[in-house]
């Protein structure tokens, strides 16, 4: 039985998947790469069956990301579950290390490392996304979207699954968040300091920007009423749940914003509109407030802004 | 490894429970019961641990019995699956004769079996569902009807692989989802006697009605969304879509005329009422055709009645 087993779903890109599978098996000793093709339609198939030792499993039915994983955790017979996607890479050595961190925190669900930005080229932009959370109980933070958990970063205990559920596949691209606040209210959360994944990420205005994200907001926003249903959120006191459903639509809400300029300054106007609507139906006062003006403004004329942590 | 692992979810049922997982174990030789607590505040857990032979899992924030059933699936060991819930039951030996049925068709991927009411009888008189048990490809007609007691069906777990787990976000048809999916890629197979007694929506009792505009609304939901955009859907002509289609909704209409009726007989106006809007709303066309074929029924039996 391997010690790790790393999971990574693929729909459609044959030719990322290879550079995916070799980074993750460098990245331990003992590791059971474990390839789920959600039913591709190209030669993804073809592809996985050249590369040696790894355990695949083909989906028939496309299941997204979320059912995939769940299929992928089905097959996989490690103790330690890692997630990857088909597009981003494991650093070497860097299983090795999460899962010595997991054996020497016993009573973790899972441990957080850090990650080293990509280009859409898969070039590094020298940027570190850092857990900036010093471990422990994560549940609050992880609920408020302060401390952002990527699934490339993680090693999870398997036997989370079985207390907290698997990933559901009804919250396409909440899946991940939803999961691990669901572990984190259970389990204390570990840190490795040390960059583990390369993320790739998504420009602003590659496809998927539009108004897909509005919309992808807007349900993280109601889905946060989910999770503040959760036991522990529940038997907090009232005036704790309600800062914590503030303080994250603000977070939500200036996210939208910032969004909303990104796309006015590339001339796109209909999902800026989207967006800066978005913002307003969430937490009018916030999206109308001097402040909220100001970083438009500044945003408008300083090129390259950050955007605010959290999704 | 156990040759099949019985999957049974429960919540707050610890009374029901023990007589379910020894009907499970008297049902196959080498068989693995599986219990998920799906974080029941009761004495489940006690119970459980009473009980011999069985592997107890215990869900610390409620799933559902989909999600329940997806985290037994985790843990079961078997080649073959099965589900149970707790408060059904398997009859003595039903699953190793159903076993090596399908062991004897390497490429079917499940076999199910009837359900019978417990003693009770359905509206048209009959003790068990379903009458008959189609089987081979029988991807169409499960589109248009759930004929799969969910206890009665017993499938390889290398199926999942394939077709996916079960979908929370469908709780209340998640089984029939499944069946669908594995149809869609697999033989099913049928063993045409009891293999199981049911005790949930029987005949007589009232908790079915209350759910049923909700299990429409889902199925009919599930039916365009999903069903009909399975590869093997898609490839088909369009006019066998429809039919399919057609079905479907006829079914879904008198499932809800007779539980409008039923509600009406109780004196639930509400829940009558209810059901028939949802009726007029999705299914018109359905009942429309239903009325139609029923007419002709009835002039035909008048016709033969007078020769």
């Amino acid at each position: 039985m391997a010690r790790v087993s790393i999971i990574i779903p693929t729909h459609g890109r044959p030719q990322m998947l290879r550079r995916a599978v070799e980074s993750a098996r460098a990245a331990g000793t003992d590791v059971e790469v474990v390839v789920v093709d959600d039913a591709s339609t190209d030669e993804t198939a073809e592809v996985c069956r050249a590369l040696e030792g790894i355990t695949y499993v083909r989906l028939e039915h496309n299941q997204g990301v979320a059912g995939a994983r769940n299929v992928g955790l089905l097959a996989s017979s490690a103790d330690y579950i890692a997630l990857l996607d088909d597009d981003d890479l494991r650093l070497p050595g860097s299983l090795d290390r999460q899962t010595a961190a997991l054996d020497a925190e016993a009573a973790a669900g899972f441990v957080c490392g850090s990650m080293l930005m990509a280009d859409q080229d898969g070039r590094l932009t020298g940027e570190v996304s850092v857990p900036g959370h010093p471990g422990g109980d994560a549940f609050w933070d992880l609920l408020e979207l302060v401390f952002p958990v990527m699934p490339i970063s993680v090693v999870i205990r398997k036997e989370c699954f079985t207390r907290v559920g698997l990933f559901d596949s009804g919250l396409p691209g909440l899946d991940d968040w939803d999961i691990f606040v669901r572990i984190a209210e259970l389990y204390p959360v570990a840190i490795v300091d040390e960059p583990v994944s390369i993320y790739k990420q998504p420009t602003p205005s590659s496809g998927q920007g539009s108004s897909a994200q509005a919309r992808h907001l807007s349900r993280a926003a109601r889905h946060h009423l989910k999770l503040l249903r959760l036991p522990r959120a529940a038997a907090a006191p009232a005036s704790v749940r309600r800062d914590v459903r503030a303080r994250t639509l603000d977070r939500i809400a200036d996210t939208l914003l910032f969004n909303a300029a990104h796309r006015l300054r590339e001339g796109s106007y209909r999902p800026a509109a989207a967006n800066g609507l978005a913002a307003l139906r969430l937490k009018a006062s916030r999206a109308l407030r001097p402040a909220g003006y100001r970083r438009l403004a500044s945003m408008l004329l300083v090129p390259e802004a950050k955007p605010p942590r959290g999704l | 490894m156990p040759e099949v692992s019985v999957i049974i979810p429960t919540h707050g049922r610890p009374h029901m429970l023990p007589r379910a997982v020894e009907s499970a174990r008297a049902a196959a030789a080498d068989v693995e019961v599986v219990v998920v607590d799906d974080a029941s505040i009761d004495e489940t857990a006690e119970v459980c641990r009473a009980l011999k032979g069985v592997r107890y899992l215990r869900v610390e924030r409620n799933q559902g019995v989909a999600g329940a059933r997806n985290i037994g699936l985790l843990s079961a060991r078997g080649e073959y699956v099965s589900f149970l819930d707790d408060d059904d039951v398997r009859l003595p030996s039903s699953l190793d004769l159903q076993l090596d049925a399908l062991r004897s068709l390497p490429e079917a991927g499940l076999i199910y079996g009837q359900a019978l009411y417990d003693g009770q009888t359905d509206r048209a008189g009959h003790d068990r569902y379903p009458q008959t048990c189609p089987r081979g490809d029988v991807f169409w007609k499960l589109l248009a009807r759930n004929f799969i007691p969910c206890g009665s069906a017993v499938f390889r777990r290398s199926c999942l692989f394939a077709a996916g787990l079960l979908d929370h976000s469908v709780a209340g048809i998640d089984d029939w989802d499944l069946w669908v999916r594995i149809a869609a890629l697999y033989p099913v197979m049928a063993l045409e006697q009891p293999v199981m007694i049911w005790r949930k929506t029987t005949p007589g009792s009232d908790q079915g009605s209350a759910r049923a505009v909700e299990t429409v609304t889902l199925s009919t939901r599930q039916f365009h969304r999903r069903w009909l955009k399975l590869p093997r859907a898609a490839r088909a002509t369009a006019a066998l879509r429809r039919e399919a289609s057609r079905q479907f909704s006829k079914n879904m209409a008198s499932y809800l005329a007779f539980e409008a009726a039923r509600s009406l007989s109780h004196g639930h106006l509400l829940r009558a009422q209810n059901c028939a809007f949802a009726l007029l709303r999705l299914h018109s066309r359905g009942l429309a055709r239903r009325t139609l074929d029923g007419f002709a029924k009835g002039s035909s039996m008048h016709g033969a009645g007078e020769h």
